[in-house]
């Protein structure tokens, strides 16, 4: 019984590994594309890497951001589902510095992203016109930073009182945590949504859906889970949490994946189907471009392999128990949040401003490079962020309870 | 691995403090009851206890406003819908509003009976039969508007597809179809999970019961339920599988009514927020009811040992966290008519703050925005008649938000020629209060008539039913 407390949790030695190669792939793989898109002589290639890029940063944020908020919610309402998965968790926001400076080459592409950004056409439309004082460039570099501002104070207490309270073992700095929780949820909200608008929506300026900014807090947060999953699998095949995640961990953490991807899908359903059944001018184009000329196909996948397939896979008792089946149903998951951002962003790319309705297939080589450069680098900021800590937090009051008590909650 | 196999009592009870600690402190049931006193408590009420004076006054309040109802029912099927104030532009007012409002109310029994059961939470036990009697009384009193707004209600059942040889076929493509079946599912399926939920404690009060009509009406509830193991274990499957059924419908039903709405195009109605801000409200709301009747009747009873301070902290931790995804529906509806840049719907959102209703939507973000905003104190969720009065506030603003949504979104769409206001007449009014005395009365035969908390569950919870714990399974 005493066992845990004399137990460090030291992370595996393999991590400085993955943070050693994944930083070798990361520049290697962007430098390359970085080069492409300057030299090769193509036109509308350099529009084609913002956009790859933009596809990029979009998901792998996904994963820093939906794991804050993860975060949040286990501080807020204390479930011992939440103390296992606390140092992934922690470590995949503590890669927000890392996102930062990824931003800068957003900034750079603004003209070839967002066409609300070209004075000319502002002055030439009346609808971009209209929405000018929100969609202008000073603006949306100003909020940007508060964005990040606030993430970025959220993570560094967050991430402070956890090792304090592993160094201290007082509780105050659990309810610490669980005060902050509270506002940092309604402030992460808010500016997830308003990120959202600036970053995916307005690559469409005219379009607008009331429910985006929930749509994309249900998918980060099934990112980050998923990501989560999957990595929580990894460590508890080797030392030092072998034996100690069980199964009933990632029971709970199955049917909290489940409740995410059916979350994902009763959103996804609701815009599409208010926006598809009113059938307006300014609406419906968005997902005309989406279900047509080639894009069906993958509008198509998402319904079977985002939600049918994991939703049909979760439903079963003994897959969530498994550590393995359940990692395989994750990395589902986390490709298919890939793909359902590329949904998103990609199509916005190949529209014929003429004829908005009409739908245009194309991918590039860089929708692949590009994401896994970023994600390269990303892996390799998180395994160096994992590798600094116990991977429990080894003085939380609930982490008794998590690793033998008989309810998960 | 090893280190799991032994549970010493004392660390149960350290690990124990530590997770009350999160919680506030407080237990789910106050120290010092037994199986045996639990029993009584409870059943005591219905049983042998003198019913309360207060009972008979409340009761008979209740009813006469009952009768306004009748009346208004009445006076509706003798003259026609005219009687109402709704005509165009406003063709849907309180009918509508207080159909969506009563449905509304009834989420929180579903949330509390299905979701927490699944969840595991245990503070459920003590809430859960009441809210879900309270369920089904906000779906009955619901129930009643959209039949009597069809105008021939006796023509009701054309809502429903069966072969007939008039060739009349529901149009399935209206979401107001789909309301026929969501809302008459919801009532059967909550019905079903209440009784069953009801079965083991109607066989206690039968065995109670010393008058020979009380023990052969709870004996014939009861179903000859004997409390052997195969009971148990069939009741238990029963009571789970129906707590899987009624879990899409805590989400369902409220979407469903916001495509009433949403899937049209009028600039206010026509918003991709409304199905998951639609089902917040309605656990917002619910929550508020439960509140509402809850704080009196746990006091009026003295069933505070049952009904703790951690219920009232946790009820009132979800009116918050779901009133601000209300707000947060509010500030993009607002946010959006903007950026929309999309004339109507600017105008929409301006006629909102600054128009003939403007008085009504800024009493709507007081009560449903600013007000429950006192709740992130913890003095103020420990404060009972703060706590009661923010519930005031929110059933009020539940329902003004419908009034906006309905009633503001139609007297200006986009015709200026057919713009018109909208006043409610008396006939308005009392069907609204009419059900509001229908729903206490309801309510009053509740608590008189049958065990208002769960008598076997609130047993579970005591510390001699927690004794042989199975152990942690291992892997």
């Amino acid at each position: 019984m005493a066992t845990h407390i004399a137990n460090s949790y030291t992370p595996p030695a393999e991590l400085a590994r993955v943070q050693r190669l994944g930083f070798l792939i990361g520049i290697a793989l962007l430098v390359v594309s970085v080069i492409a898109a300057l030299l090769v002589p193509i036109p509308g290639l350099r529009r084609q890497f913002f956009h790859s890029y933009l596809l990029a940063y979009v998901f792998w944020i996904g994963i820093a951001l939906g794991s804050l908020a993860l975060l949040m919610v286990q501080h807020l309402a204390g479930g011992a589902w939440g103390v296992v998965i606390r140092r992934v968790l922690e470590s995949s926001t503590r890669t927000l510095p890392l996102m930062g400076i990824l931003f800068l080459p957003i900034l750079f592409g603004m003209h070839d992203l967002y066409h609300w950004s070209d004075s000319e056409a502002v002055r030439e439309t009346e609808m971009l016109r209209l929405k000018s004082a929100y969609l202008n460039i000073p603006f949306f570099i100003i909020r940007t930073v508060i964005y990040f501002a606030i993430w970025g104070t959220l993570v560094y207490f967050l991430n402070k009182w956890s090792a304090e309270q592993d160094e201290t073992a007082d509780i105050r700095f659990a309810k610490r945590m669980q005060t902050l929780s509270g506002p940092g949820l309604v402030l992460f909200a808010l500016t997830v949504t308003f990120a959202a608008v600036d970053w995916v929506m307005s690559l469409d300026p005219e379009w607008y859906s009331t429910i985006f900014g929930i749509l994309f807090m249900g998918g980060w947060g099934l990112s980050a889970l998923s990501f989560t999953i999957a990595v929580a699998v990894l460590l508890a095949n080797r030392e030092p949490l072998r034996g100690v995640l069980l199964a009933r961990h990632f029971h709970d953490l199955g049917k909290l994946l489940l409740a995410f991807v059916m979350l994902w899908a009763y959103f996804n359903l609701s815009q599409f189907l208010i926006i598809w059944w009113a059938n307006l001018p300014e609406e419906v184009p968005w997902y005309l471009r989406r279900v047509t000329g080639g894009w069906q196909v993958i509008g198509v996948s998402l319904m079977i392999f985002h939600f049918a397939l994991p939703f049909l896979l979760l439903l079963r008792r003994d897959l969530k128990r498994n550590p393995r089946l359940l990692s395989i149903v994750a990395v589902l998951v986390i490709v298919m949040r890939f793909i359902d951002s590329l949904w998103l962003i990609v199509p916005e790319l190949y529209k014929n401003p003429q004829r908005p309705y009409e739908g245009h297939f194309g991918l590039s080589l860089f929708d692949l490079i590009v994401p896994l450069g970023v994600g390269a680098l990303w892996l390799a900021w998180f395994a160096w962020q994992l590798s600094k800590r116990p991977l429990l937090p080894i003085n939380d009051p609930l982490l008794d309870k998590a690793l033998h008590g008989g309810g998960g909650h | 691995m090893s280190s799991v196999t032994q549970e010493h009592p004392h660390e149960t009870v350290a690990r124990q403090a530590t997770a009350d600690h999160l919680n506030g402190g407080y237990p789910v049931i106050e120290p010092g009851h037994s199986f045996a006193s639990v029993t009584d408590k409870i059943s005591s009420i219905v049983l042998t206890r003198r019913t309360p004076l207060g009972w008979f006054i409340g009761f008979a309040m209740a009813f006469a406003v009952v009768q306004l109802l009748m009346l208004s029912i009445a006076w509706l099927l003798l003259n026609g819908i005219g009687v109402w104030g709704n005509n165009v532009p406003v063709g849907w007012a309180f009918d509508i509003i207080n159909f969506v409002w009563w449905i509304g109310i009834g989420h929180a029994g579903t949330l509390i009976s299905a979701i927490l059961l699944l969840f595991r939470q245990d503070w459920r036990t003590s809430i859960n039969r009441f809210a879900e009697a309270m369920t089904l009384f906000a779906v009955a009193c619901a129930g009643i508007f959209p039949a009597l707004h069809t105008g021939r209600p006796w023509l009701d059942y054309w809502l429903f597809p069966y072969p007939n040889t008039m060739g009349l076929w529901p149009n399935f493509r209206s979401p107001l179809i789909w309301d026929v079946f969501a809302v008459s599912t919801y009532g059967t399926v909550s019905a079903l999970f209440w009784f069953v939920g009801l079965i083991p404690d109607l066989a206690t009060m039968r065995d109670r019961a010393r008058h020979w009509f009380t023990r052969t009406a709870f004996g014939l509830g009861a179903m000859g339920w004997r409390g052997s193991a195969r009971h148990w274990h069939r009741y238990e499957t029963a009571y789970l599988i129906l707590a899987g059924l009624s879990t899409p419908l805590v989400l369902s039903v409220h979407t469903i009514v916001s495509f009433d709405f949403a899937v049209s195009i009028v600039p206010g109605w026509h918003a991709t927020i409304f199905p998951p801000y639609f089902v917040a409200g309605a656990i917002y709301a619910g929550f508020a009811m439960v509140l509402t009747l809850l704080i009196p009747i746990r006091r009026f009873y003295g069933l505070k040992d049952f009904i703790t301070m951690r219920h009232i902290h946790n009820c009132a931790k979800v009116m918050l966290a779901t009133g601000l995804i209300v707000f947060y529906g509010y500030v993009m509806e607002a946010f959006f008519a903007w950026y929309s840049s999309n004339r109507y719907e600017r105008a929409m959102m301006y006629d909102r703050i600054t128009g003939d209703y403007w008085f009504l939507y800024w009493l709507l973000i007081l009560c449903n925005g600013i007000v429950p905003q006192l709740l992130w104190s913890k003095r103020v969720r420990e404060n009972m008649f703060v706590l009661f009065g923010i519930c005031m506030f929110i059933n009020v603003g539940m329902w003004l938000e419908r009034f906006m949504i309905i009633v503001q979104s139609l007297h200006k769409d986009y015709l200026v020629s057919s713009w018109g206001n909208y006043s409610p007449r008396f006939w308005d009014f009392g069907m609204f209060f009419g059900t509001i005395g229908l729903f206490v009365a309801l309510i009053f035969l509740f608590i008189r008539v049958l065990p208002m908390i769960s008598i076997f569950e609130m047993r579970t919870l005591l510390p001699e039913a927690k004794v042989k714990e199975e152990q942690p399974s291992q892997v």
